[in-house]
């Protein structure tokens, strides 16, 4: 490619890029919620040998580079279980994958804050397990732990940047793009920072709110 | 489909050539944190309306924007300004900079949790504000923040592996190029995976090992 | 010489002290008493410039405490005893006691360890120079906050009820070291409900009632039925702390 000027185009790619960020971070927020939550559950039920493996799973995913579980996600699994891996798949299990390692410790810790004596005392009552999480836990740990993962899902946010680097034309895909054509990189990264930045400020603001709402309605049942 | 750790005896020399160079880079960079977040971590607590503005813009932008698009910033960047600067020293800056952001909330936390008496004993006897602040405020911050910047340190050797992607040969990038020279990139992620898990590990263990030293002789302090 | 010439201090709308007059002499132990909450502690930080005079004028040998060119000149003749004690807690007892006379009256560092050894050694604590404050009791903690305040041979001790965090044992050990400073003819301006030590060791008390000095005499009038206890505030301010 020839380096060239800025052109109105590049505005639109820059929105692609956008467009793709947002909407792995979506989908992989949303996988690794489930996923997350899941495991969360598999440790309230205390089910043996799975309980081990998940908290072992989520301490190595916690603990080592997300670039790392990218490139043996997308360059390891290939090679060594002879699949096919596009850079959007690897994508989407290993940003899952990771989210889900960070919810779980979430889940865990607001399953603990609401207490193991409420537990008892909502069993005493001749609740069933599932319906102390679903009745007792659940609405107070979903209150309890907005803060905690809206602070995730900003960080989260980020972390979809690095995708770029297995080639998803993602919004840093994108800026390295322009970055090589137009040589001005100042311009460039300061563009696509701006727009991380804003996103990530929406993301921060949206949970914000959220969280405002749910403790209005938990404050409001109280009474 | 075997998993064969066998074929990465011969590279083990060169992959800790990377993790030393990652340590390096991370120390360092944890260095150059630390004393950035002092200066943050003063301007946000002094009285300064412009210094407590600029502080906490600096904070906010390098905390939600992606460190990928920070490094790319300042690696293509610099050169247009007339800085040739290697990718360590480049790699070393971008890490201190983002640490930065973090390392200077605990400081200021440290700073903030400092009982004002203390403060006052130090104003009648006359000491000055720079020596108060040096002889005084400063190591009790450091004492107290020593386990958040134990965190920012870990998240900062996590962060490293991004180095890779500026030629660096720091621990990933070195296992690029034995995954592709071996044509083996699952077994070398595997491994790689849990080496940054153990460096982790061990780093925070030496971190609660360093701060029970530290605050051995803090504990116990009648308020 | 330190004087306090009408002082005035409000906080927002409160005022807590409302004219207080007070000299105390060099040689002087001057003793307040009064309820909790008459502004007897926000007195001490007037005088050692911790909080800033509404109207009124503070001097410490001539040198006034709101100027602020002269307020290091009145602090250097000045030390004070906290009720927290509020010592360094990562510095060892002996660095609590010579940072200040090493970093602000320039002592080479040998200097300052000899003496605050010394110091240490008067008060009975020759062998613990190297403990930390988490590491001492409460009584030894305030052993050190005095010879912190005294390291830098201060005109002036101001003591802020320090014994008020303290059990009757470390009490006794406290108020024992006072009274032999006081007997040195160490001049100070203390701060208690130590009635009886008061008393003893003092020249002089005064009675801060709301923010105002409502009595100020030699000792033994003080407690004469004709003199302090004359003033029906006083009389059930002593019969009050002697019932406790
Ligand atoms: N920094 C402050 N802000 C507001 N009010 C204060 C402050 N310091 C003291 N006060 C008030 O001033 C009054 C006198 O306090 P103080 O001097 O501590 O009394 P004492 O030491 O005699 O118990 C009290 O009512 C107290 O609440
Ligand atoms: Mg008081």
């Amino acid at each position: 490619m020839r380096f060239a000027e800025f052109t109105p185009f590049d505005l639109v790619l820059l929105a692609q890029g956008l467009g793709v960020t947002i909407g792995l971070f979506l989908v992989t927020s949303l996988i690794g919620l489930l996923v997350g939550v899941l495991w969360g559950v598999v440790r309230f039920y205390r089910v043996p040998i799975l309980m081990q493996l998940v908290t072992f799973v989520s301490e190595i995913l916690k603990n080592s580079p997300v670039l790392v579980q990218l490139f043996l996600v997308f360059f390891g699994f290939p090679a060594f279980f002879h699949l096919n891996v596009t850079p959007v798949q690897a994508a989407i299990v290993t940003l899952s994958a990771n989210t889900a390692a960070f919810v779980y410790v979430i889940a865990v810790s607001s399953i603990e804050s609401i207490g193991r004596d409420q537990i008892e005392a909502a069993r005493v009552f001749g609740l069933s397990r599932w319906q102390v999480l679903r009745l007792v836990i659940a609405p107070q740990a979903a209150a309890f732990s907005i803060g905690p993962l809206t602070a995730l899902l900003v960080n989260q946010l980020q972390v979809t940047s690095l995708i770029s680097v297995i080639g998803v034309m993602d919004l840093a895909k994108i800026g390295a793009t322009l970055n090589l054509r137009t040589l001005k990189p100042f311009v460039v990264w300061t563009a696509v920072g701006i727009l991380y930045y804003l996103t990530a400020k929406l993301v921060a603001t949206l949970g914000a709110r959220l969280e405002r709402r749910l403790r209005a309605h938990s404050a409001f049942r109280c009474l | 489909m075997r998993l064969d750790l066998t074929i990465l005896v011969p590279h083990l020399g060169f992959l800790a050539e990377g993790a030393l160079l990652t340590l390096e880079a991370c120390v360092l960079a944890l260095a150059g944190s630390v004393a950035l977040g002092m200066l943050v971590a003063v301007a946000r607590t002094s009285a300064s309306k412009w210094a407590n503005r600029l502080a906490f813009v600096y904070v906010d932008l390098f905390r939600n924007i992606p460190f990928i698009v920070q490094l790319f910033f300042f690696y293509y960047g610099l050169p247009e300004i007339g800085i040739y600067i290697d990718a360590f020293a480049t790699g070393v800056v971008a890490l201190s900079i983002a640490g930065g952001a973090y390392a200077s909330d605990a400081i200021r936390a440290g700073i903030l949790a400092i009982d004002n008496g203390i403060l006052e004993a130090a104003e009648v006897s006359g000491l000055s504000r720079r020596v108060t602040f040096t002889h005084i405020v400063l190591p009790i911050a450091l004492r107290t923040s020593v386990r958040p910047l134990g965190s920012v340190l870990i998240n900062m050797i996590l962060t490293s592996s991004v180095l890779s992607t500026i030629t660096l040969n720091e621990l990933t990038g070195n296992a690029r190029i034995v995954a592709s020279d071996t044509f083996r990139p699952f077994e070398v992620y595997v491994v790689l995976l849990v080496v940054y898990a153990a460096l982790t590990y061990l780093v925070s263990l030496g971190i609660t090992l360093l701060h029970r030293r530290l605050n051995r002789d803090l504990q116990g302090q009648v308020s | 010489m330190l004087k306090v010439e009408n002082v005035k201090k409000a906080f927002g709308p409160a005022t807590v002290l409302d004219g207080v007059d007070l000299t105390v002499n060099p040689g002087e132990v001057v003793s307040i008493l009064g309820s909790s909450g008459s502004g007897k502690s926000t007195l001490i930080r007037c005088i050692n410039g911790l909080e800033k005079l509404d109207a009124g004028r503070i001097t410490v040998d001539d040198f006034d405490v709101s100027r602020p060119k002269e307020l290091a000149e009145a602090r250097k003749r000045s030390g004070t005893v906290f009720q927290l004690f509020n010592l360094y807690p990562h510095l060892t007892a002996l660095h609590n006691i010579t940072l200040a006379p090493i970093e602000v009256l320039k002592r080479s560092r040998a200097e300052a360890e000899a003496e605050g050894r010394a110091l240490l050694a008067s008060v009975g604590m020759g062998d613990r120079a190297d403990a930390y404050p988490a590491q001492l009791s409460g009584g030894q903690r305030q052993r050190v906050g005095i010879c912190r305040a005294l390291a830098m041979k201060p005109r002036y001790l101001l003591l802020d009820e320090v014994t008020s965090a303290l059990d009757p044992e470390m009490t006794a050990e406290v108020l024992a070291i006072l009274a032999r400073l006081a007997a040195s003819g160490t001049t100070m301006v203390f701060v208690t409900h130590e009635i009886e030590f008061a008393r003893q060791i003092s020249h002089r008390i005064v009675f801060l009632e709301k923010g105002v000095l409502l009595v100020d005499l030699p000792t033994k009038q003080f407690f004469s039925a004709d003199g302090g206890l004359a003033q029906p505030r006083v009389a059930q301010f002593l019969s009050k702390m002697r019932k406790d």
